[in-house]
């Protein structure tokens, strides 16, 4: 069943077909369009179809009928509007008013249609189109016109009956799609950038501003620039040739880096990919401070000027001690070597207890080492700085006081300042043996008083006082140890320290030696104490605090008599000069002490000692 | 007073007639830019009425009538735009009428109106008349759109859009008749129309019969109605305009 319908349908279709392109069949007339150009008068057109061959020629009608309840009247105009039209002047025509028309013959309806007049408004074109060149481009390759029209003869537009918007259209003489501007009331438009060489078509049509529908459209109106002379008629539009450029740049380039990356010269490729900056000091080599010596490395640094070496080295330490042992040239200073000889176990006695975690102090305190009994001297440690040598002033006491022969009347003053110095080395562990006497007493100048008879009761004596100072001399000036001496004040000991250097150490002793002047305070060593425990190396800051009080403290007090330490020790490692313990006050270059290494070797001091 | 109101929606434009009112195109209208120049321009316009001077006032030339004239007839066009889209968004939404045999039954409440239907019946008759015309056709319409936008918010069917429209349109007729009495006023000011406008008061009293008749139109008939008067008077505005500027041969 299906199939036969498919077949029947397609018979249905084949049989339009031919009866649509049949001329025996009739084609029924319609109306095809109704319009009224100016809202004044309209007209309708229709279509004959085929009813004019088969039947008697011009019979069709077409009625109309205003408003609703007029009767079917017959056009009045069949003329004017050409064939097959009728034509409704204004007498005829009222606006806002319904009509409807008809197209019939005879009895026979073939088409209505109903409308209003001001719905079916299709305005004339607009006439006497012109255009004027507004200006060209300097290249010579576009233009600007100006394109006028003038509004269609029949609209009223003066009187504002009727408003009109004009569309225009352009194209290119050989292009086929138009373009449009959008529709404006204005009777003149601008065009832009025509290009000269080429001629273009205009053309117009109008619409009502209420309505949807354009009109028809105008004449084509050509614009050329021919005319004009122009010659600088170029057809084609040069272009910057941006592929040429790219290309070109791209393989310039490419051959470049080629070059430069297979190129072996370092410069180049340094030139081009130039390498990191890494962080580097000047002067310092950065293998040395990998593999070289912790000495190499405190001269290089310390020759920078500024650097306070802190490091204690044990070797440094070591070899320090190594100095003392070996020196068999102290002859010379029977008072020092007998001292040394003499007080061992003086020494090896007060040096119990000085254990330090520091590098170097427990070492300086082995009894098995008598002549270094740095025990009270763990602060002795510190490494004074270069500047500490330069600043020696001419006004240094004997050096280490070792000159004084008042071994006798020191002695007591030393078993006192012994004692006080094992109990500060039993009580402290790291014990500070700089105490730092400040530059403010200037006046303080080291002196050390020999400790001379002071075998027996030197148990409690130290022997060994901190070299505080150098003179440029060469002298060592000694921290006050002896405040007994003849004839000199306590106070005097311990002002005759010189303090106007930078880095001055001292030995925990000879603070106590000071401070017990001053023993109506008792807070004092402990303070002194506390102040020596704090840190194994001072700097100058904290000597000049504590040593103010000192200073201060020592002022006052009066005089007592302290122990003097016999020797002093070299306790102070400066690169690169080196320290020589002169206790003849042998004037030495200083610059014989200019060694890479922070002290002076046995050899050296050889040399230096008579 | 300031010298000039700008009106947001149009240009404003020279002392030209026939290039009066160019904002009322369909398709400028559907835009919806359209409704945003239209808010402003009833702002414009309500300003307008804020700045004529007063009847006594006869040394303030600062806004001309043709000025007025100019915004009154864009508003008009404006409101005759609208109607446009809203009659064919109406019609999809109802069933087209069948007028391709059956007579035109569409029969507005206005049409009891003597009003001319030609350029000629316009220029004709006398100012006053036309002045009065123009008012008597905004005040017959005043009330069946209300009537409308209250019956119109119960369709469904209708969108949102169309709905806001008729709104709008009901509130700028009611601008636009405000606007029209007060260029009468200053026409009047002026001596360039009598002040004798007796019709007025029987317009009122027909108003109210004819707004009878006016709800028992359906929907598309109304919207249909309402767009051709609004033509009507969009077109007596300008005809008036140019009669009243005497070197315009109107």
């Amino acid at each position: 069943m299906d199939l036969w319908h498919l077949l029947f349908t397609l018979a249905l279709i084949c049989a339009n077909d031919s009866l649509s392109t049949s001329d025996d069949l009739l084609q029924w007339p319609q109306i095809s369009i109704c319009r009224s150009p100016e809202m004044e008068t309209f007209s309708c057109y229709w279509t004959d179809g085929n009813f004019y061959n088969l039947t008697a020629p011009r019979t069709i009608q077409l009625l109309y009928m205003k408003s609703i309840d007029e009767d079917w009247k017959e056009c009045p105009d069949y003329i004017t509007s050409g064939e097959n039209s009728c034509y409704f002047n204004v007498s005829y025509t009222s606006i806002w008013v319904p009509y409807c028309v008809r197209l019939a013959s005879k009895n026979q309806v073939f088409d209505q249609k109903c409308f209003s007049v001001d719905e079916i408004v299709l305005p004339d074109p607009p006439v006497h189109i012109n255009w004027t060149l507004l200006n060209t481009s300097q290249t010579g390759i576009h233009a600007d016109i100006q394109v006028r029209w003038d509004p269609p003869p029949t609209a009223d537009v003066q009187k504002g009956w009727i408003t009109l918007e004009y569309e225009l259209q352009y194209k290119e003489v050989n292009e086929t799609k138009w373009k449009e501007l959008t529709p404006r009331v204005s009777t003149m438009v601008p065009l832009y950038s025509l290009k000269m060489g080429r001629d273009y078509e205009i053309r117009l049509r109008s619409r009502q501003q209420t309505s949807e529908k354009f009109g028809e459209f105008s004449e084509i109106v050509y614009v050329s620039f021919s005319q004009l002379g122009s010659e600088c008629v170029r057809s084609e539009e040069i272009g910057f040739p941006w592929f040429l450029v790219v290309t070109f740049g791209a393989c310039g380039l490419a051959v470049t880096v080629i070059l430069i990356v297979l190129s072996k010269q370092p410069r180049l490729k340094m030139l081009i990919f130039p390498p990191v900056p890494v962080p580097k000091i000047k002067g310092i080599d950065p293998d040395l401070l990998k593999k070289g010596k912790l000495d190499e490395v405190n001269s290089i640094l310390a020759s920078h000027g500024d650097y306070k070496t802190k490091l204690y080295n044990d070797d440094l330490w070591v070899e320090f001690i190594e100095l003392d042992i070996e020196d068999p040239d102290e002859k010379n200073r029977v008072s020092d070597t007998d001292r040394l000889l003499s007080e061992d176990h003086l020494k090896s006695h007060s040096c119990l207890g000085a254990k330090d975690d520091d590098s170097g102090r427990a070492s300086c305190c082995e009894p098995d080492i008598p002549e270094t009994d740095f025990s009270a001297s763990d602060t002795c440690d510190a490494i004074s700085d270069s500047d500490q040598f330069k600043k020696v002033t001419e006004k240094e006491e004997d050096l280490l006081c070792l000159d004084r022969k008042d071994e006798e009347e020191s002695l007591a003053s030393f078993a006192n300042t012994d004692t006080q110095h094992r109990h500060m080395n039993t009580q402290s562990e790291n014990i500070q043996l700089w105490p730092p006497f400040a530059e403010s007493t200037d006046s303080l100048r080291p002196s050390v008083h020999p400790q001379i008879s002071n075998q027996n009761s030197l148990t409690n004596t130290d022997f060994y006082a901190q070299v505080s100072d150098i003179t440029p001399a060469g002298r060592v000036v000694l921290s006050p140890g002896q405040k007994s001496k003849v004839g000199r004040p306590q106070r005097e000991g311990c002002t005759e320290q010189n303090f106007t250097i930078d880095n001055t150490y001292f030995c925990e002793a000879d603070v106590k030696k000071c401070i017990a002047v001053t023993s109506h305070e008792e807070d004092e060593p402990h303070v002194q104490e506390q102040s020596c425990n704090e840190d194994a190396y001072f700097t100058t800051e904290s000597l000049t605090t504590t040593g103010v009080n000192l200073g201060a403290s020592t002022a006052e007090t009066p005089i007592s008599e302290m122990p003097v330490p016999d020797y002093t020790s070299i306790h102070i490692v400066h690169s690169p000069q080196g320290l020589v313990l002169n206790a003849t006050a042998l004037p030495v270059p200083d610059k014989e002490f200019n060694m890479s290494s922070g002290y002076v070797s046995t050899d050296q001091l050889n040399k230096i000692m008579p | 007073m300031p010298a000039y109101i700008g009106d947001a929606g149009d240009s404003p434009a020279p002392v030209d007639p026939s290039r009066s009112a160019p904002g009322s195109g369909l398709r400028r209208a559907m835009a919806p830019a359209r409704a945003a120049g239209r808010a402003g321009a009833v702002a414009a316009l309500a300003l307008l009425w804020l700045l004529v001077c007063g009847p006594g006032d006869s040394g303030c030339h600062l806004l001309t009538v043709a000025d007025l004239f100019d915004r009154v007839i864009r508003h008009s066009g404006r409101i005759h735009s609208l109607s446009t889209t809203l009659y064919t968004e109406l019609e999809k939404h109802f069933p087209p009428r069948d007028n391709e045999l059956g007579k035109p039954a569409r029969k507005c409440h206005t049409s009891g109106m003597l009003t001319p239907n030609g350029k000629e019946y316009a220029q004709k008759i006398p100012r006053e008349e036309l002045t009065h015309l123009i008012l008597k056709l905004l005040q017959a319409w005043k009330e069946p759109l209300s009537h409308f936008n209250q019956h119109i918010e119960h369709h469904q069917e209708l969108p949102d859009d169309s709905l806001s429209k008729a709104k709008q349109i009901s509130n700028m007729v009611h601008e636009l008749k405000t606007g029209v009495e007060k260029v009468t006023k200053k026409m009047q000011s002026m001596g360039i129309i009598s002040n004798s406008l007796n019709g007025m008061a029987s317009s009122e009293g027909t108003g109210l019969s004819i707004s009878n008749e006016a709800n028992m139109m359906s929907d598309s008939d109304f919207i249909h109605c309402f767009r051709r008067d609004s033509n009507k008077v969009q077109s007596y505005l300008k005809i008036l305009k140019c009669r009243i500027m005497p070197e315009n041969s109107c």
